[in-house]
């Protein structure tokens, strides 16, 4: 889609092993991320939403190899990230800094803010002790904070300035790429408007990649060029923010957006209600792993796992989907015949406790 | 008479730095079968206002003052000062509570069939034959699939939307006039909340079963309740019918909360309330909210701490210069917590 991505990964495959019994031999493995690409062009920012156990967490952490990846690439500015060592990982690595959700846990309570945020120039040997302050300060600021912040404890601050905090960290090292995995899910709403335009404001000024990690649609919509859907450790659609929120394709998003409550009685949709529970991924189902949830599921939605449909940059995985863009017309179109199959389809099924 | 009538309640904390008034002077009412939001953000004392209703405030929390009365049958009972044990036949009888985690608010060595069936036993006289079959009847209820297999499950081997479908159905084993529910989907993905949203509105038109839902999410506030009561810093700044409330918001706060949420693609940046939400030992004087209103018109608001006033039926809100909010228009300058 676009000419020279930042970040392209491609295949991307992370198993955690189950181990069982007195010799902890491996019995199984959870497949969390199960074979997911993306790109994303410099400057651009990709949404990545799912619900808890998707695998979009592990995701964040598998580009950056806080996890190992089983399988797949990922290339940062060309460079082969899985195939890099030593100090060459470490340079890429000051280029892609992540922060994460929870403020209270990402930070280490007996360190003041200077430790916490030197660490990182120290581990890459960055600046004599003057340029270092000077870089702490200019990072503190440019998060809204002041320089008198250095030589407090994060217990001093509120869960807003302590995400600020988190946010100066991954700035000092000047990085180009952050992950940020639900960086506003557990500030209070007021405080998560001032984080959200904080993150734009620095986007903008910075010239900042963002992987952007959350379960809040909204936000996502908000915040992102492109946004994927994960499920079960796959990405099931991919579109830009518009086209996906305008005219959602996947039963699964189509589901998942009509579940959010809104106050805008404008923009409220008819509530498809899925039946059951997400199943583990230690045992995915056959064929599309949304079938034994999905209301429109067909014989060869059980035993083929669908490819990729695409249609103006619109990926969708879905056997239905494909048919009804098949049919012709506008992407659009097909997309409200799917919305109106799934609003029949879900009338009358009464939702069940487990699947 | 409504069914539950909370008057000018002060729920304080005595802790060694001094006394926090969590909740200072909070009235609502609740009528037969209606469903109540409370919201706020984390500290505004909206789960102390639930906590206090069943007189379960853990120490060094005291109710310091007010009224709680709760409507059985006609007669009406103060449950601040009801003896112990006849609050005991309220808790669980009259009133049901619904918790955001229901693994740790269920009991991990108990099957879910004998927890359901030792609510019913609490409350009747029934052998443990009856009160099993009312637990599976209540299962059946909350459309749990599989009942007789749930029933000799632990909770571990539920997931968290099967949790809750357990902890709704304890919570209506003995039919109660009112379900509090603090944050009942708030641990849940969207989906699953989506399921558990449309079970306990279902329910509430099958049993007439009024409901107390506290959350801090002003989506879920829209779709389910009644009327909503909005919460900060300890006080009811602004109560309304839901449709009033977020047509035709009043209170500085309250319409700062609503603009603060993005909706939609990125036009701009997104209102903010300046400044953080305060700790109950550093409440204000004057106006509660006055240091991060856009509107306050200083020295008045900082001086007088505003009275709660309905401005048209139903709607009570706690600030005098309302008048001139009709037309929401937010502060969007951004500043640092």
């Amino acid at each position: 889609m676009t000419p020279t991505p930042l970040l392209d990964v491609a295949g991307l495959e992370t198993h955690f092993p189950v181990r069982k019994g007195l010799l902890r031999r491996q019995v199984g493995s959870v497949r969390a991320v199960d074979g997911v690409g993306f790109s994303i062009a410099k400057g651009r920012t990709l949404g990545l939403v799912g619900e808890s156990g998707c695998g979009k967490t592990t995701v964040g952490r598998s580009v950056l190899r806080l996890v190992e990846p089983t399988a797949g690439t990922v290339r940062f500015d060309g460079a082969d990230v899985r195939a890099t060592h030593g100090a060459d990982l470490r340079a890429l690595r000051r280029r892609m800094q992540i922060v994460f959700q929870d403020p209270y846990g990402s930070l280490n309570p007996r360190m003041t803010v200077r430790a916490i945020l030197e660490e990182g120039l120290v581990i890459h040997r960055l600046g004599t002790a003057s340029e270092r302050l000077a870089r702490m300060r200019a990072a503190l600021e440019r998060t809204g904070l002041t320089a008198s912040a250095l030589e407090r404890y994060p217990h001093e601050f509120s869960g807003g300035q302590r995400q600020r905090i988190a946010i100066a960290r991954a700035l000092v090292l000047e990085p180009d790429f952050l992950v940020l995995d639900e960086p506003v899910s557990a500030l209070d709403v007021s405080i998560q408007a001032q984080v959200v335009n904080l993150l734009v404001e620095l986007r903008e000024q910075l010239g900042l990649t963002y992987l952007f990690i959350s379960h809040d649609l909204s936000v996502v919509e908000y915040l992102s060029d492109e946004v994927a859907v994960m499920y079960l450790g796959r990405i099931v659609e991919h579109a830009t923010a518009d086209a996906l929120y305008r005219a959602p394709l996947h039963p699964y998003t189509l589901a998942l957006f009509s579940a959010v409550p809104t106050i805008d009685p404008a923009r409220r949709r008819r509530r498809i209600v899925l039946s059951g529970d997400v199943p583990s991924p230690a045992r995915p189902p056959a064929g599309c792993r949304f079938h034994p949830r999905c209301p429109l599921a067909e014989t060869v939605c059980r035993s083929v796992d669908p490819p990729a449909t695409v249609i103006d940059g619109h990926r969708v995985h879905c056997h239905v989907a494909a048919r009804e863009l098949d049919r012709g017309g506008t992407a659009a179109a097909a997309a409200a015949r799917l919305a109106e199959m799934m609003a029949g389809a879900g009338a009358d099924r009464l939702p069940a406790g487990a699947g | 008479m409504p069914l539950l009538d909370i008057r000018d309640l002060v729920t304080a904390f005595h802790t060694p730095a001094g006394r926090v008034p969590a909740v200072d002077g909070v009235s609502l009412a609740i009528g037969r079968g209606r469903t109540l939001g409370l919201v706020g953000e984390s500290g505004c004392g909206k789960s102390v206002t639930a906590m206090s209703i069943l007189r379960l405030v853990a120490a060094p929390g005291v109710i310091e003052s007010g009224k709680i009365l709760l409507d059985r049958d006609g007669q009406t009972s103060d449950l601040v000062s009801l003896p112990e044990r006849d609050l005991e036949r309220v808790r669980g009888g009259r009133i049901g509570m619904i918790f955001q985690e229901p693994m740790t608010s269920l009991n991990p060595v108990f099957t879910i069939g004998d927890q359901i069936a030792e609510a019913v036993r609490l409350h009747r006289d029934v052998t443990p034959a009856l009160a099993r079959a009312r637990a599976l009847e209540m299962l059946r209820l909350v459309r749990m699939a599989d009942p007789e297999r749930r029933l000799d499950e632990y909770p571990h081997q539920l997931s968290g939307g099967m949790r809750q479908r357990v902890m709704i159905a304890m919570a209506l084993a003995c039919e109660p006039d009112l379900v509090i529910a603090d944050e009942p989907t708030t641990a849940l993905d969207v989906t699953i909340q989506a399921q558990i949203l449309e079970l306990l509105g279902d329910l509430r038109r099958r049993l007439g079963t009024a409901i107390l839902l506290i959350t801090h999410d002003l989506g879920v506030v829209a779709e389910t309740c009644d009327d909503v009561a909005v919460m900060y810093a300890g006080r009811i700044v602004e109560q309304a019918p839901a449709d009033e409330l977020f047509s035709n918001p009043r209170h500085p706060y309250t319409i700062g909360l609503l603009a603060a949420r993005p909706t939609g693609r990125r036009s701009g940046p997104l209102a903010t309330i300046p400044g953080m939400v305060p700790a109950p030992r550093d409440f204000p004087a004057g106006c509660r909210f006055h240091p991060r209103c856009g509107f306050a018109r200083l020295p008045d608001c900082a001086a007088h701490a505003p009275a709660l006033v309905e401005i048209a039926p139903g709607h009570l809100v706690r600030c005098p210069f309302s008048d001139a909010l009709g037309a929401p228009r937010p502060s969007t300058a951004g500043s640092a917590p």
